[in-house]
């Protein structure tokens, strides 16, 4: 007597096929676990199309997905070595900042470009948080500052893109002086009656949200992303407090007023550029910022 | 080298700095208050949420001239210390700062800091209330300011926490205080993930505040006499009373629109 097949498994539905020689670029889903093509995940801006979780993104690679096809011009500046303590915590700090170069492709933990978003001129600053946290030293404070003013000088609207652990420890105080030195390059825009934007993207804490992050005009947060000061861990061995639900998540933040909307990557674009429109008023010019 | 956990002198020696910077008996807030200005009222609360008695503040006299006095209080007893909270502000104690510089540059008041804070308060009701806001915008209101601002660091400037008070025109330093990104602390849960290499991590970021002064980030350090300020508070605060005058008699000479752009330019290249 033959035996039964016994009865296939059900499958979940198919994803993206994947192709035998794409299988070493697949990603898969931090949340579901779901695998990606990676150039699929990519064309999905990193999202999962399942879960919905939004995974990281790289400076570059965010500016492509913000700015206008083409329009984009990265910017690149001289920053020397900066090494001011001489770090070595069993390796030196010159050595960490070289591999970190080496392995992200960027100079520094900030990536600044000259770009359109639906023709409207702005000045996109994306923080790359594959470069050491995307930690703040001198030479990254360095060069939002130097965007801040280009966007001044040109009559550019600032958009920041921030996902960094907050303060580099490697550079001490001088790390700490840049909070500072980044608020001035948020006031230098807003004086010029110009809008600045910033989006929150997982996790931004530390001297990067308590600074220019929250200075903005408009703060957009993608759903889910980490966003505080302290750290939870931190929170939880200082007070030993036990940490609400959904703690530190952009809901959560929108739910005590600190940002202005959770907005999904797939339509931050349009929101970005609807919310340009009403602020830079295509072809006119913005009213001089009030003196106090 | 992985896997050493001997503390090495240097090691010893920078922990030993921390330290004495957080000496009990050093002089704190309410008693340089006390023993500089003259008529200190007390003013309370943030307008929005409650009142951080980590951060006190009010109107004073300074040798004849009007003052708004905003200090960060660690408290000296244990008492004291949890009234204060060891000094560590909630967001409420910086909107508090904030409103009282906004009523300083209304009636041209001189606003003089004084910072003592290990760092901003971590906690779960200050993140809700958004501790990284409140510094935020301490930090604009202080670069904005119409008045002149002097903060003096008095013993322990640690991270955002005391950076929200230490935007000003000039920036004053007991010699004995330290300045850091984070309490050492911190540092070596970030750097090491073991909070218990502190003394490594004091050693590698150099708290003292003379290197600040070298970035850019203080002005001047006020000498203390051995073996410090916990031993001498009455000629420390003598001479902060000194140094404070000397400033703000060289600030309020100066144009309101010269102050701005001065703080401003003086922050662009701070620690670049």
């Amino acid at each position: 007597m033959a035996r039964r097949r016994a009865p296939q498994r059900q499958l979940p539905p198919p994803g993206p096929r994947l192709r035998p020689e794409a299988l070493g670029g697949a990603i898969e889903c931090r949340s579901c676990g779901r695998r990606y093509v990676a150039e699929r995940y990519a064309e999905n801006l990193a999202v999962c199309a399942d879960c919905g979780h939004h995974g990281n993104v790289a400076a570059r690679a965010r500016i492509a997905q913000l700015a206008d096809h083409g329009s984009a011009d990265v910017l690149r500046f001289d920053v020397s070595e900066r090494d001011p303590l001489r770090f070595d915590d069993g390796v030196p700090y010159p050595e960490r900042l070289a591999r970190a170069r080496a392995k992200t492709g960027v100079d520094e933990a900030f990536v600044v470009a000259r770009a359109t978003i639906d023709r409207m001129p702005v000045l996109l600053a994306c923080m790359e948080f594959g470069f050491l946290g995307g930690s703040l030293g001198s030479a990254a404070g360095e060069i939002f500052i130097r965007g801040c003013d280009i966007a001044a000088a040109e009559r550019r609207a600032l958009i920041a893109v921030c996902a960094s652990g907050g303060a580099r420890m490697q550079e001490g105080i001088a790390s700490l002086a840049q909070m500072a030195r980044c608020s001035t390059g948020v006031e230098s825009v807003a004086r010029a009656g110009l809008p600045y934007i910033s989006v929150l993207a997982d996790p931004c804490f530390g001297g990067v949200t308590a600074s220019f992050a929250a200075q903005a005009d408009v703060i957009l947060a993608e759903p889910g992303a980490r966003i505080g000061f302290a750290g939870g861990r931190v929170i939880e061995q200082a007070t030993y407090d036990s940490l609400p639900e959904g703690f530190q998540t952009a809901e959560f933040l929108l739910a005590h007023g600190m940002v202005d909307a959770v907005i999904d990557r797939r339509s931050l674009r349009t929101t970005i550029s609807t919310l340009l429109h009403v602020y830079m008023r295509v072809g006119g010019t913005p009213p001089e910022y009030p003196p106090r | 080298m992985k896997g050493s956990i001997a503390t090495t002198d240097r090691e010893r020696a920078a922990f030993a700095a921390i330290e004495l910077a957080r000496h009990p008996d050093r002089p704190r807030a309410l008693q340089v208050i006390n023993g500089v200005f003259e008529n200190w009222t007390e003013l309370r609360g943030d307008r929005l949420f409650g009142d951080d008695r980590a951060v006190i503040g009010g109107p004073a006299e300074l040798g004849g001239r009007h003052v708004m006095v905003i200090g960060q209080e660690k408290g000296t007893d244990p008492m004291s210390r949890a009234v204060h909270n060891f000094g560590m502000p909630h967001p409420e104690g910086y909107r508090k700062a904030q409103r009282l510089m906004l009523q300083a540059e209304k009636f041209a008041l001189p606003v003089v800091c004084l910072v003592d804070t290990p760092a901003a308060h971590a906690g779960v009701a200050a993140e809700e209330r958004g501790q990284a806001w409140a510094i935020a915008e301490s930090l604009l209101c202080m670069l904005g300011l119409r008045t002149p601002i002097v903060s003096v660091v008095l013993s322990e400037g640690g991270s955002g926490g005391a950076l929200a008070l230490a935007v000003a025109d000039r920036v004053l330093a007991l010699a004995n205080a330290v300045y850091t990104v984070a309490p050492p602390e911190t540092c070596a849960a970030i750097l090491y993930r073991d909070a218990g290499q502190r003394a490594r991590a004091a050693a590698a970021l150099r708290p003292g505040v003379d290197t600040a002064r070298d970035i850019g980030l203080i002005d001047e350090l006020i000498p203390e006499p051995d073996p410090g300020a916990h031993a001498h508070p009455r000629v420390v605060i003598a001479a902060i009373r000194g140094a404070l005058m000397r400033h703000l008699d060289e600030l309020c000479a100066c144009s309101t629109a010269d102050l701005v752009a001065g703080r401003q330019a003086r922050y662009r290249t701070a620690g670049g």
